[in-house]
């Protein structure tokens, strides 16, 4: 047991580390995949089963996707790669393969294996999963309901940043295009549109204002 | 008991603050002037009464208190807005408002023509409110309260023609010198409350003695930081210099409150203390010291100084450092007689040179004055009768006051402090007769332009000095020595300051008393003869004197350079460390700091700009050292 | 089933303000379907009926006390107190706004709900009674926070502050919950009131793992407060954000990560005093001072006021040095009249320039006391009173936090901290020198007059007057409170 949670918490550690030390953001992505797994595992080995499954399908799967997607789609790395890093990096791949494929196969070996890892006089009456539903909606129910608030106020606020890009700029025309005329708001046009489309992607990319116009006026 | 309506006294002015902001704009410049005298007349009206009251009262209980309104009560800390009335602040209240009420009269014709009329009687009607608030107070947060108000008004007045940058500056000078004194009253105010658990006075003073031992180091201390909250206010030495740069306001406000009343807040805060210097007798000899310093320094800086405002202002200096010498000697009577005394004839100096001032279209240059005594006949005559009420030439106010400031310095043993003051006042009555002479005497050097312009001033400005001299002429009556049972001042005073030390101090036999009073004419007497051979008889020795003591004068026409030292020690380092730190912070100016004079930061500054990859790193960094630093210290233990 | 009940009972009326505040932020994102012109004020006044629900409901229950969600929330004095303070808090930042966010564009629905979003949080902060909840709270303010600060998207120093907060929020929140998990492994518990307990057991003075796991926790509201050397994100922050989210955050923000401290300090902490007074000390001197020597020179009113709000922090940690019940009073005491002050100041930087222009350097207030007289004297009231000087509510705070810490026989800070307030009217009166003593530049600044923040002005000016004269009534509200804690 102690050297499971050993042998996990070095993984992690060294995996964390990778993460912020490494310059590829693809690579330190796929690191973080790998310290999400660790900490699973951890969680596995304190006998949270359902939190260590949460863990590897929210956060290593859903988010991680999301994570390595947008790094892809902003196509940070555009250094020309040399063939010794594509083969560090298929190294890289391999190993970090490797080791989750390992550690799969340890828990898992684990579970069949051995038999249930608690022993039974401690177990909670009823499972894992619905022991912590419970203790959820009742002793923890204000501090769920608050991450629920936490959670909406992220969403919010990613779309404000986001989104509010395209926004200032329609209103910014708008009270322009207002000034001219007695009509508050004008109609929006399609051109319009299409200009504040692009603006969507390139946030990130410097002058997304200028970008957005130039792509405009290249299309009809 | 009746009800003695003290509130209503510093009410009063507040209310025609308030009248003034709302409707100032449309009463015009009569109505403003009718509102803001009017409001002070008024609280001398009240100040009167509820003296004549107080006075009523057999001698034992001559102490009316008025709780006008708790401020905040919280367990034992408790604060109200109580008003005192008992012989101390009766004297110091009637000055206020009479002396008060007579500057703003004279201010009406000497403002008539400025633009900023309404704004002038609006501070002056606040510091009016603010200085009652000290007076009156009953404890010392109330009267911390009159303190800064009266040093906002005064900042305020000092930069009123704030489009001339000297005035500016001088405001902000003298806001500088008041914060370093307001921080010692603060701080002793605190400390009195944390070990005596009251600010009261009455609770305060009878606990005192219970808690502090007699010259123990708490309440030594306790009382030197009040006594440097009073050195910022009343221009001591080392905080005077803004005193004579405060001239830069208006000509009824150095009158009003930067000689008759605010300045005098330090003399009345140490007599109000009197029971807890008394506990302290190293902070008594202290303010003795303090003030006897101060009285022959600014006397010998006064000698010099061509500027007639600035004569007055350094005059100010040292008298108040007599009054300080009487409350170090323990003599708090003769300080508060002759805080009265002075109140009346150095107001009646500033509005008299005012009325000069303003004949000569806006001169203050001694040099540029002389025979105007034919031209200016009122303000001529009630200067003179000022100027020898402060030289000390007997009957005049001045003469009691300071004799009795002497005698009592002599009684209680300070033979050394009484030397020093004998010679201040041969040099007070010296540098007096100078202005005197320079500026009513001997030939005219006027210019053309204001030799075209004199005038003699209008009634509303002669009258106040008129009233202003014959107080100055009279006003030291009321304190004639040798009397038997002490003379009536000292009666009125004797609830307040009953068993004092120096008070109590051996009397001296009348040949002993006679001899000081016959020195101390002499020393005035000689100081007026030395003026009048100087300037009059003479005009060739006033340069020869000058090239005798060449490296003397240079330095007494420089203040002593005291300005540039401080400016050079004090002012200049704060304000690089200052610029240091914001520059250390401040990362976008870290190149600028290569520029920087201090070698210290250097080295700082290049480690910081090594961390200059990003700010939010640098941020985070010094979030990270600081945990570490704390963990450091926490391991440590 | 297990035994514990699936439904706790629940006194809503004491979870009003959550409960409104929630409620309202979410009504105003799902009135956002219904079309409005961009110079509507439907969200303003959506909100300022929720902040006023939240008030009331808060009102009806002031004087019960109870612990609600098995010593999650507490609603007690504290909660009370504090809530009202957020509540006026917003409702002065929204009145604020008002018109403040239409000149500069970015009057939008989620403006609204994000600022009614962080006052949740500062609710929920107050009223924790387990670290869980702190966090959360802690987070929710933050999140809210951080969006608002760089809602000025086509400024680029806005969202320069933004991110800057935005990192520098998460990197300090990260220490907050290692020291939050830590002080879990040393007590077993998140509850402050089992952690007492588990403490006054077994001396924990000797255990590392709770000295740290209190220290980071400390760290991580210091943070939140702008203690140095925690503080860095404040100018930047101050400056960069809209005016009326600088006055916002540095009134709620700094409230709210004091209440945190105050209670993790009655309780907890409370108990290891002597082991923290030196450490706690030192960031309250180094915090006074650094804010204000470096306020000094600054030449931007928000920069300035950003320092000096960090200078203010390390006055109100002078009385969580102190300590106990009067430290807590007094800290609540100055807390609210230093929201009081600083949303007035910053208030009054919000309706000055035309349009999107920001003029808030010192230059620009040149001449406008006597434009403006209205706007100069209420200008003058809150430097007055930031500098603490009488007959203000500013001096009557600090009297009351160095009369306590004094009491508490902390000699050395208190000289420190006068010394420090006295320097500090220097760069709070060039403020009123510039208004009145200095010709305006070439281009006078305009001043956008608008009803609601004129008003929350005026409010501001009349409460720090009379609280400065009527200090008692609030003074006596701040200690019943304290003394009415769990």
């Amino acid at each position: 047991m102690t050297i499971l949670f050993a042998g996990l918490a070095a993984v992690l550690v060294v995996s964390s580390l990778m993460v912020i030390l490494h310059k590829n953001p693809v690579t330190s992505a796929l690191f973080l995949v790998l310290a999400f797994c660790s900490l699973a595992g951890i969680y596995l080995t304190l006998q949270a089963e359902f939190i260590g499954m949460v863990q590897v399908i929210v956060y290593a799967g859903a988010i991680m996707v999301l994570f390595l997607f947008v790094i892809m789609y902003l196509n940070l790395g555009r250094d020309v790669e040399t063939g010794i890093q594509i083969a560090v990096r298929r190294g890289l791949g391999w190993i970090v393969g490797a080791v989750l494929l390992a550690e799969g196969a340890v828990m898992f070996g684990r579970r069949w294996g051995l038999g249930p890892v608690t022993p039974g006089p401690s177990r909670p009456p009823v499972g894992n999963t619905q022991a912590l539903g419970q203790i959820l909606y009742s002793r923890y129910l204000f501090p769920f309901e608050v991450t629920s608030m936490v959670l909406l106020v992220a969403m919010v606020g990613a779309i404000v940043i986001t989104r509010g890009q395209e926004r200032a700029r329609r209103e910014s025309m708008g009270t322009r295009a207002g000034a001219r005329g007695p009509g508050g708001r004008p109609p929006r046009t399609h051109a319009e549109e299409a200009v504040a489309e692009p603006g969507l992607a390139p946030a990130a990319a410097g002058e997304p204002e200028e970008q957005a116009s130039v792509a405009g006026s290249a299309r009809p | 008991m009746n009800f003695p309506l003290l509130w209503i006294i510093p009410a009063l002015p507040l209310a025609a603050v308030g009248l003034n902001l709302l409707i100032g704009d449309r009463l015009g410049k009569r109505g403003t002037a009718w509102l803001a005298c009017g409001a002070v007349g008024l609280a001398f009206a009240f100040a009167v009464r509820a003296v004549l009251r107080l006075a009523g009262l057999p001698e034992a209980d001559r102490t009316i208190v008025e709780n006008a309104y708790t401020w905040m009560r919280v367990g034992d800390f408790s604060a109200s807005v109580a008003f005192l009335l008992d012989p101390l602040s009766a004297v110091m209240c009637l000055v206020v408002t009479g002396v008060g009420f007579l500057i703003h009269v004279y201010s009406v014709g000497y403002m008539a023509h400025d633009p900023s009329f309404r704004r002038f009687f609006l501070y002056l009607n606040l510091f009016m409110f603010a200085m009652l608030t000290l007076v009156l107070a009953d404890n010392f947060l109330l009267m911390f309260v009159g303190w800064e108000g009266v040093g906002l008004c005064s900042y305020l007045l000092i930069g009123f023609w704030y489009e001339r940058p000297s005035a500016a500056e001088a405001g902000k000078k003298a806001f500088v010198m008041n914060r370093i004194g307001d921080f010692g009253f603060i701080l002793g105010m605190l400390l009195l409350f944390a070990w005596a658990g009251s600010l009261q006075y009455d609770r305060l003073f009878a606990i005192a003695p219970h808690v502090f031992v007699k010259g123990a180091a708490a309440i030594t201390i306790a009382t030197l930081l009040l006594f440097l909250g009073a050195t910022g206010k009343s221009a001591q030495i080392p905080l005077y210099t803004w005193l004579p740069d405060a001239m830069e306001g208006p000509t009824p406000v150095s009158a009003l409150i930067h000689a008759a009343t605010m300045v005098t807040a330090g003399v009345y805060m140490v007599a109000r203390c009197h029971p807890l210097f008394l506990l302290a007798p190293a902070s008594l000899e202290t303010v003795a010291v303090v003030g006897a310093a101060t009285a022959l320094f600014a006397a010998t800086i006064g000698l010099a100084q061509n500027d007639i405002k600035r004569v007055l202002a350094y005059s100010t200096v040292s008298q108040l450092g007599y009054m300080f010498m009487a409350c170090g000697v323990g003599a708090f009577t003769a300080g508060i007689f002759h805080l009265m005394t002075h109140a009346f004839f150095k107001a009646l100096l500033f509005l008299g040179a005012g009325s000069v001032i303003h004949a000569l279209s806006d001169e203050q240059d001694l040099r540029r004055m002389g025979g105007l005594a034919g031209k200016l006949p009122w303000t001529h005559g009630t200067m003179l009768v000022a100027t020898l009420a402060i030289a000390g030439i007997p009957p005049l106010a001045g003469f009691f006051s300071k004799d009795e400031i002497l005698s009592r310095a002599f009684a209680s043993g300070h033979s050394g402090v009484w030397l020093v003051g004998l010679v201040g006042a041969a040099l007070t009555a010296f540098y007096m007769f100078r202005l005197y002479i320079l500026a009513f005497r001997g030939p005219s050097r006027l210019s053309h332009e204001a030799e075209h312009h004199l005038h003699e001033s209008p009634p509303s400005m002669i009258i106040p000095l008129v009233v202003l001299a014959a107080l100055s002429a009279v006003g030291g009556l009321v304190g004639q020595p040798m009397q038997e049972g002490g003379h009536l001042f000292e009666r009125w005073m004797r609830p307040v300051f009953e068993g004092a030390g120096g008070e109590a101090a051996a009397p001296l036999s009348p040949r002993t008393e006679w001899t000081l009073i016959a020195l101390s004419v002499a020393a005035a007497a000689l100081g007026i003869y030395g003026a009048y051979r100087t300037y009059l008889v003479e005009p060739g020795l006033a340069a020869r004197l000058r090239e005798r003591l060449r490296a003397f004068h240079q330095a007494v026409l420089h203040k002593y350079w005291i300005d540039e030292l401080y400016d050079a020690l004090v002012v200049a380092p704060v304000y690089h460390l200052s610029q240091r730190l914001w520059r250390f912070w401040d990362e976008r100016i870290v190149d600028g700091m290569v520029n920087g004079v201090a070698y210290t930061f250097e080295g700082v500054s290049a480690l910081l700009r090594l961390f200059q990859t990003g700010f939010v790193g640098t941020y985070a960094l010094f979030f990270t050292l600081g945990v570490l630093v704390i963990l450091i210290e926490l391991g440590r233990r | 089933m297990s035994g514990v009940p699936f439904l706790l009972p629940v006194d809503w009326w004491a979870l009003g303000a959550v409960i409104a505040l929630s409620g309202g932020a979410m009504a105003l994102l799902l009135l956002e379907f219904l079309p409005h012109g961009p110079e509507s004020n439907r969200a303003a006044l959506v909100s300022l009926v929720t902040l006023l629900a939240a008030g009331a409901s808060v009102f009806v229950v002031r004087d019960s006390r109870r612990a609600l969600f098995d010593g999650m929330f507490v609603h007690d004095g504290i909660t009370v107190f504090f809530t009202f303070l957020f509540c006026a808090i917003g409702i002065l930042s929204v009145l604020l706004s008002w018109d403040y966010v239409k000149r500069t564009r970015i009057n939008r629905t989620e403006y609204y709900a994000l600022l009614l979003s962080s006052t949740l949080g500062m609710v929920i902060m107050a009223g924790s009674n387990d670290l869980i909840t702190v966090f959360l709270g802690l987070e929710l303010m933050s999140l809210a926070l951080y969006v608002l600060v760089g809602f000025r998207r086509s400024h680029l120093e806005s969202n320069e502050a933004s991110l800057k907060y935005f990192l520098l929020g998460a990197f300090a929140s990260g220490f907050l919950l290692y020291g939050i998990a830590l002080l879990y492994g040393a007590t077993g518990t998140t509850n402050l009131q089992k952690m007492t307990a588990v403490m006054s057991d077994s001396p924990m003075l000797e255990n590392p793992l709770f000295v740290v796991g209190a220290l980071l926790l400390v760290v991580g509201l210091g943070f939140k407060v702008s203690a140095v050397p925690f503080h860095m994100w404040t100018p930047d922050a101050y400056e960069g954000a809209p005016t009326s989210v600088t006055a916002f955050m540095s009134a709620g923000a700094k409230a709210a990560g004091f209440a945190a401290l105050v209670r993790v300090g009655l309780s907890t902490l409370g108990a290891v005093r002597t082991d923290w007074v030196p450490v706690l000390s030192a960031i309250a001197i180094l915090t006074m001072t650094v804010g204000n020597v470096t306020a000094l020179l600054q030449n931007n009113v928000k920069r300035m006021l950003a320092y000096s709000s960090i200078a203010h922090a390390g006055y109100v940690l002078v009385a969580i040095v102190a300590g106990g019940r009067d430290g807590a009073s007094a800290a609540l005491f100055y807390l609210a009249v230093y929201s009081l002050m600083n949303l007035g100041a910053f208030g009054i930087l919000t309706l000055l320039g035309r349009g999107t222009e920001e003029r808030v350097l010192v230059s620009d207030l040149a001449g406008l006391g006597f434009r403006h007289p209205g706007l100069g004297i209420a200008m003058t009231v809150f430097m007055l009173a930031l500098g603490g000087i009488p007959p203000t509510a500013g001096f009557m705070a600090k009297v009351y936090v160095f009369g306590v810490a004094l009491k508490a026989g902390l000699v050395p800070l208190v000289i420190i901290g006068v010394l420090n307030s006295v320097v500090s009217v220097f760069y709070y009166l060039r403020i009123t020198v510039a208004m009145y003593m200095e010709e305006p530049q070439a281009e006078p600044t305009h001043v956008s007059w608008a009803v609601p923040g004129a008003l929350a002005v005026l409010a501001a000016v009349a409460l720090t007057l009379w609280w400065g004269v009527q200090a008692h009534a609030l003074l006596d509200q701040a200690q019943r409170s304290v003394l009415g804690g769990m």
